[in-house]
């Protein structure tokens, strides 16, 4: 039987387990329970430092929601399970960080050109390889968008607190469902493992989304075809009187394999891509604070977001018009907004906890037009206010002299 | 200890003691009153012995940082703690230590917190529950009965009346 979480028995059932009200939780947990209101009710994982409280949280959960657990031998079985039982009908997840999430890699390409929905959270810690390994970092971001080989689409989104954290994850299953495509969380370490109060909603106050199935046996005869003109072809469920074909080599929009045929495979590799552009204002989504003046503009994201956020308000304390960006979907990035921003504003600051990632498709976007700098920390603690502050403070000093000059 | 807008308190001892476990009680005590409270955790990737911080930020006000940058009150249960994080005390912030396994080169106030645990509660793991006792009367950062609350939510089933006893003689130690 496909639970898709919005029965009357679910509803219930989350009502009696997760009453509405406050709680103290991490942001792995957040993360758990999120998906558990989106109606995910299949994970499969291999436990890593800092996810594993995410698989903690949904082994000791999932059974009393009658959904299901599997503890896999590896990261790449993990994500296998989670393909297939999206197949069945269950929304599925899977978590993991650092090296985990290189594992994950290839057949996260297979979801992506099988067109399966599924939630794969990556808790981003210190790399490369095992690195700190219980240190929080957000050096996955070109992972995420490049990680598995060839050309693909994928969507992304990085939460920026713990509350946040569950509403986000939420919105990825949203977006997978209706998408038919693999959803990525980029979390970190220090979200993960922090806690902070939550109010947990009534379940009827979260939209849930399922994914289209097919209405005819017309429409399952082309599982992977454009038949409602939304470039999001309806998905035939195993074990629901279809007969489906899928496979990771380029098929025909009926699902058969043809490796040979230019066009098929440009059709199908064209439609993947244009299925995200033409839907890409419903996918992404972006927060602003006092970006009607700002001549500073801050760009951050996930986890550094918050100690900016703090230093844009330090700063407008002392009378420095700075504001700041958050793409809360890194990918597809928004670029188009940040370059529309970038008319008004003579700097672009960009703090992450990497060498620098963000900041180069920032750079991408606004060209020369804009000088853009980095504020970068690496080594496993996170940004603080004043870290940032200082930057902002140095740079409108600069630009003082710049204009008096 | 008055109460400001915004009070940092780091945590340090090595692992095995608690103190994560005490960090966690004492941020679901403040949460509990609706105060803002941001609670974080450094350890080592070992299970037993490395170090271990628990910090907190509590604040009336909303909280943007996620670490403590300057700490109000550090509590240390071993040198090991207290010599990684002594840097991180502000000046003029309350320094508790275990009187018997710290030798603070600062001003400092504290108690034998382990033997206690060991002689008058009767289970030397219930240290960071006395401690917390201690700090909690010496700062009054949240009430008495909401770090009571979140023991019994937050330590392992039956294990809830010993806790509250070592959390009692702790907080009767630290009204001396």
């Amino acid at each position: 039987m496909i639970i898709r979480g919005d029965e009357p028995e679910q509803i219930e059932l989350l009502k009696k387990m997760y009453p509405k009200g406050n709680y103290f939780m991490q942001g792995d947990e957040a993360i758990a329970y999120g998906a558990l209101f989106a109606g995910c009710r299949f994970y499969a994982g291999y436990p890593i430092t800092p996810a594993s409280e995410i698989a903690e949280t949904m082994a000791r959960e999932l059974p009393k929601l009658k959904g299901y657990y599997i503890q896999m031998e590896d990261e790449i079985g993990s994500i296998a399970a989670v393909v297939g039982a999206s197949w069945t009908g269950f929304k599925s997840m899977t978590a993991t960080s650092g090296p985990g999430f290189s594992l994950m890699q290839e057949n996260l390409g297979y979801a992506i050109f099988t067109e399966t929905p599924l939630v794969l959270v990556d808790i981003q810690r210190s790399g490369p390889s095992t690195g700190q390994a219980t240190k929080g970092a957000q050096g996955d971001f070109f992972q995420a968008r490049w990680g598995t080989h060839g050309d693909h689409p994928i969507i992304a989104i990085s939460p920026t607190s713990v509350e946040d954290s569950f509403w986000e994850t939420i919105r990825a299953f949203s977006l997978s469902e209706k998408f038919r495509i693999p959803v990525l969380v980029l979390a970190d370490g220090i979200i993960g493992h922090t806690r902070e109060q939550i109010k947990i909603p009534d379940p009827e106050e979260v939209e849930i989304v399922y994914r289209k199935l097919p209405t005819s046996d017309e429409e399952a005869k082309y599982p992977f075809g454009d038949v409602h003109g939304d470039l999001i072809p309806p998905m035939p469920l195993f074990g629901h009187d279809y007969f489906t074909h899928v496979t990771g080599s380029t098929h025909k929009e009926n699902g058969l394999r043809d490796v040979y045929t230019p066009e098929v495979h440009d059709r199908l590799v064209r439609r993947l891509h244009k299925k995200i552009e033409l839907h890409k204002t419903e996918i992404q989504k972006w927060e602003e604070y006092y970006i009607e003046d700002a001549e500073i503009l801050l760009v951050s994201w996930g986890v550094s977001a918050r100690p900016s956020l703090g230093a844009v308000m330090e700063g407008r304390k002392k009378g420095i018009k700075v504001g700041l960006f958050i793409p809360k979907t890194v990918h597809p990035f928004p670029g188009e907004r940040i370059k529309e921003l970038s008319k008004n504003v003579q700097l672009i600051i960009v703090s992450e906890m990497n060498l620098g990632q963000v900041i180069l498709e920032v750079q991408r976007f606004v060209r020369d037009e804009v000088p853009v700098i980095g504020v970068n920390k690496i080594g496993g603690v996170p940004l603080t206010v004043e870290e940032i502050l200082k930057e902002i403070e140095s740079s409108a000093e600069r630009s003082r002299h710049r204009s008096a000059d | 200890m008055g109460w400001v807008i915004t009070m940092q308190i780091r945590l340090a001892g090595f692992g095995g003691q608690g103190v994560i476990l005490a960090g966690v009680i004492l941020g679901d005590a403040a949460a509990i009153e609706g105060l803002n409270v941001i609670q974080t955790q450094d350890y080592g990737s070992q299970s037993r012995g490395g170090h271990s911080i628990a910090d907190l930020i509590i604040s009336k006000d909303p909280i943007y940082d996620l670490i403590v940058t300057k700490a109000d009150v550090l509590l240390a249960l071993a040198q090991l703690g207290y010599d990684s994080t002594k840097e991180s005390l502000r000046e003029g912030g309350l320094l508790i230590v275990d009187t018997e396994l710290v030798q603070p080169d600062r001003e400092f106030t504290g108690a034998p917190f382990t033997r206690i645990a060991e002689e008058e509660v009767g289970l030397a793991l219930t240290v960071n529950m006395v401690a917390l006792g201690y700090l909690v009367a010496k700062t009054n950062i949240v009430k008495k009965e909401s770090v009571e609350e979140a023991i019994r939510r937050r330590v392992p089933k039956g294990t809830e009346e010993i806790n509250l006893k070592a959390f009692r003689i702790g907080y009767e130690e630290g009204t001396k």
